[in-house]
């Protein structure tokens, strides 16, 4: 039975496509193992729902999110030709003002926890009203009260330059925060070196984001007791032109812990993963390698 | 010709006058649809028109597997109509603005009046269609912006103005088109943001109750006799054409049928037909209607009574007695109406089945809100042929079923009265003085199978012989002294009590006095002399 086709064309590339079919297809097909059992998505998947009809033998309902009324109409019409309209879940709105007010333009609300929630975002991930941060600590708060373990993938666009200030305050941040957890201040300028190349302001910004991202991930996810597992981030060129950066964590909840918790991959870690950079159908070797902060302890 | 009735008294300015103004749109919208479920039916006519259309010429696209099929899903405060028929083309789009216009021919499709595709306006803020045609590379959109359109028509009249319709319609309508793949074809109906005060239009169980009872559907598998029923209507009933119709809610899909399940018990179903008197080798009308059922001598039998299935309160339990007429598949008034238009004379018989009047007539039509047919010749013709057949076929049947229940009844309580003496006899707890009893027992047992002779069903018939031929047996064991309670003699009793000598003669002589006055009626002494018996002992023992 021939099942008819709605034009996709403009909404992706190759690159995107690989990512979304391989690398995240085959990380989602272990969350699906580990979890046992279909997986809840909550997402920004666009009317053409190209991950959901991507990824849909591990999914089970979805929760989507769209703002443009034509837009989510489209995607009512693309679920009926895919035969995936009864798992559909549409809210209508503004994802942030959903997550931060739990409701929708028409009062719904999402059908809480998930177990993978994929943030497509057109735009960047930090603005002056900090509001998609806040949302996706909102999202993370919202997923321990139900202390549902999930994976969450996010892709923004790299926006060089217009993050610097928030970043450069977190870089100064975090180099304190590194220096304080390692008694031997000896080993202290190594910490200063790196923290001082993320803030040199001649380096791509995609190095800060990534690590930025990865940071502000893990430390979204420890305070709500979630055991948090960050990937190298991947850059892409997306379809308008623009690079595209994308993210895909592990979030999975210990109950019963009284505080934030440590995650088993540690801050050095988290900081030497780095980012990929696929183009076409495949990974090919960034110009983007940051260096890798060293620390071994005196014997 | 319209312009053949030109009035030539007009003035030449009037023809240029506005005569429907956009007020009229309101109300004709919100007016024309009382019980909003009404206007599923609507999109669901024109999903299943558009099926229809594209079934006829789909074996010329061998390439196109597609199963045809209706989808209805409600998401949050939207109601959405789906199906992958025929789709409207460029040219079809802009028509979608003029009300109550339809180049659907009268008789060949389930809805033609033009009115229904809008039919949405009434309940929500708006109203979408988008929908391809086979072939064509582009998706067109319509956009009816409902709430936008009575806000300003509101707002004017506020201001005493009148605005003709059609540039209010044309301001609160959008079409445009993008592309799509040229093999597509399909339409979506989106009424978008129903009002609070429609909320039924929202309940997944409200809606598939709705599309089961009124829409072009299939029996469920689980029904046994809908095998049956179907094949027949396929036979009799050319336009017989049952959609696949799912709805989604919720995160559940389910596939609608009509309302019978297999809870019900129902007997075999029968069929009749309406013909033309003046064509008999035409149908008017092909009706299957059925019964409650029980499970009597092993078979499923008819036992009359008003149709009625497990519910709490008594309207749920009567919602499919009687039958329903459909036309094109979809059903046309309530199960009251071929009560109100057939039946003359026992009326109540009209409840005892359920079932379906298939009209095959297309030259009756259904009224607008599709609650009875417009008065013509063709309804007149079909009312007249039914009116002499189907209740008539129906209230005989009811007769039968009636007679064979009180047949079954009667042998089936006479068999247990039966039984509860043969069972007394084998135990030979009877006593003599019973007998009495026992046989005006059997005698009522005679007379209760007595009355119900005759009865159509060969196997009932059987029954009540076989009930018959055992109180036969039992007459003759109750004759049979050995099969009685051995029972205390006279002198027996005289010396348990010890009664003196004089006493004993005078309670003998007693004794064999009354057996002498009822020797014509044995059982009668028995009975006398097991009181006395029975006092004597409790005074004296």
């Amino acid at each position: 039975m021939r099942s008819p086709k709605l034009d996709t064309s403009f909404d992706s590339n190759p690159a995107k496509d690989f990512i979304r079919g391989e690398y995240d297809k085959a990380i989602i097909s272990q969350w699906r193992t580990e979890l046992g059992k279909q997986l809840k998505y909550l997402g920004l998947p666009a009317w053409k729902m190209l991950d959901v009809i991507e990824w849909q033998q591990f999914i089970d309902r979805f929760t989507t999110v769209e703002r443009e009324e034509n837009q989510q109409h489209l995607m009512f019409l693309r679920a009926n030709v895919m035969n995936v309209e009864h798992r559909l879940h549409s809210l209508y709105g503004e994802f942030d003002d959903i997550l931060l007010n739990g409701r929708d333009t028409f009062g719904h609300a999402p059908n809480w926890p998930y177990e993978l929630v994929n943030l497509d975002y057109f735009g960047g991930f930090i603005y002056a009203d900090l509001s998609r941060p806040k949302a996706v600590r909102k999202l993370i708060q919202n997923q321990a009260t139900y202390e549902q373990s999930f994976l969450l993938i996010i892709t923004q666009q790299l926006r060089d330059g217009d993050t610097a200030k928030e970043k450069w305050g977190f870089l100064k941040d975090l180099g304190k925060s590194l220096k304080s957890g390692i008694l031997d201040t000896t080993l202290h300028p190594a910490v200063d070196e790196i923290i001082s190349w993320y803030m040199d302001a001649e380096i791509p910004d995609c190095a800060r984001q990534t690590l930025y991202m990865n940071s502000f991930l893990r430390d979204a996810g420890e305070a709500e007791h979630f055991d948090v597992a960050c990937r190298p981030a991947i850059i892409y060129p997306g379809t308008g032109g623009s690079w595209m950066i994308h993210f895909v964590t592990d979030f999975r909840f210990h109950s019963g812990v009284g505080h934030k918790i440590a995650s088993n991959q540690s801050l050095l870690e988290l900081i030497n993963l780095g980012l990929l950079e696929a183009r076409e159908k495949g990974f090919v070797p960034t110009r983007f390698v940051q260096p890798k902060l060293s620390i071994r302890r005196k014997k | 010709m319209a312009s053949d009735i030109v009035n030539t008294n007009q003035v030449d300015t009037e023809d240029s006058e506005e005569l429907f103004y956009a007020a009229a749109v309101q109300i004709l919208s919100e007016d024309l649809y009382p019980r909003k479920l009404e206007i599923i039916r609507e999109y669901i006519q024109n999903a299943s028109d558009a099926l229809d259309d594209w079934i006829r010429i789909s074996d010329l696209i061998p390439t196109d597997r597609t199963e045809p099929q209706i989808k209805v899903s409600i998401q949050q405060k939207s109601l959405l109509i789906w199906d992958n028929g025929i789709g409207m083309t460029e040219e079809d789009i802009p028509k979608l603005k003029r009300i109550a216009y339809s180049e659907k021919k009268v008789g060949e499709e389930a809805g033609y009046k033009g009115i229904g595709r809008l039919a949405g306006i009434a309940v929500a803020d708006k109203l979408k269609i988008t929908t391809t045609s086979y072939g064509d590379p582009k998706l067109h959109h319509f956009e009816f912006r409902a709430a936008d359109m009575r806000r300003d028509i509101s707002d004017k009249k506020r201001q005493g103005k009148n605005e003709p319709a059609s540039p209010v319609i044309k301001r609160h309508t959008s079409t445009w088109w993008t592309d799509i793949d040229p093999d597509d074809h399909y339409t979506l109906v989106e009424i978008r943001n129903i009002k609070d005060s429609c909320e039924e239009l929202l309940d997944p169980d409200v809606v598939t109750e709705y599309i089961g009872d009124i829409g072009p559907v299939d029996f469920s598998p689980e029904f046994e006799p809908g095998s049956l029923i179907s094949d027949n209507l396929r036979v009799f009933v050319p336009d017989y054409s049952p959609k696949a119709i799912c709805l989604s809610s919720d995160g559940k899909q389910v596939r609608v049928y009509k309302p019978y399940t297999k809870e019900m018990k129902v007997a075999t179903p029968q069929f009749l037909d309406v013909r033309d008197p003046d064509n008999p080798a035409e149908l008017l009308a092909y009706c299957w209607y059925t019964s409650n059922a029980e499970e009597i001598l092993d078979k499923m039998r008819a036992t009359g009574k008003i149709f009625s299935v497990p519910g709490e309160k008594v309207e749920d339990r009567r919602r499919f007695a009687g039958l329903v007429y459909k036309l094109f598949g979809f059903s046309i008034g309530d199960r009251s109406l071929p009560e109100r238009t057939l039946w003359t004379v026992a009326r109540v018989r009209a409840q005892w089945f359920t079932g379906e009047i298939h009209i095959v007539d297309k030259n009756v039509q259904p009224t607008t809100s599709r609650s009875d047919f417009i008065e013509n010749v063709a309804r007149a013709k079909l009312y007249a042929q039914a009116q002499s057949r189907i209740p008539l076929i129906l209230n005989n049947y009811a007769q039968t079923i009636s007679d064979n229940r009180r047949a079954y009844q009667d042998a089936e309580k006479a068999k247990h009265d039966l039984e509860k003496i043969q069972a007394q006899l084998n135990n030979g707890s009877i006593e003599r003085s019973d007998i009495k009893v026992f046989k005006e027992e059997l005698e009522k047992s005679f007379r209760r199978l007595g009355t119900r002779k005759n009865t159509s069903d060969k196997e009932i018939g059987n029954y009540q012989k076989e009930v018959r031929r055992l109180a036969e047996s039992l007459k003759e064991e109750l004759n049979n002294p050995k099969k009685l309670k051995k029972e205390q003699s006279v002198s027996d009793l005289a010396e348990a009590l010890h009664m003196p000598t004089k006493a004993r003669k005078v309670f003998l002589i007693v004794m064999e006095t009354l057996q002498q006055h009822y020797s014509k009626d044995k059982d009668e002494y028995h009975s006398v002399a097991d009181k006395i018996r029975q006092a004597l002992k409790d005074k004296y023992v």
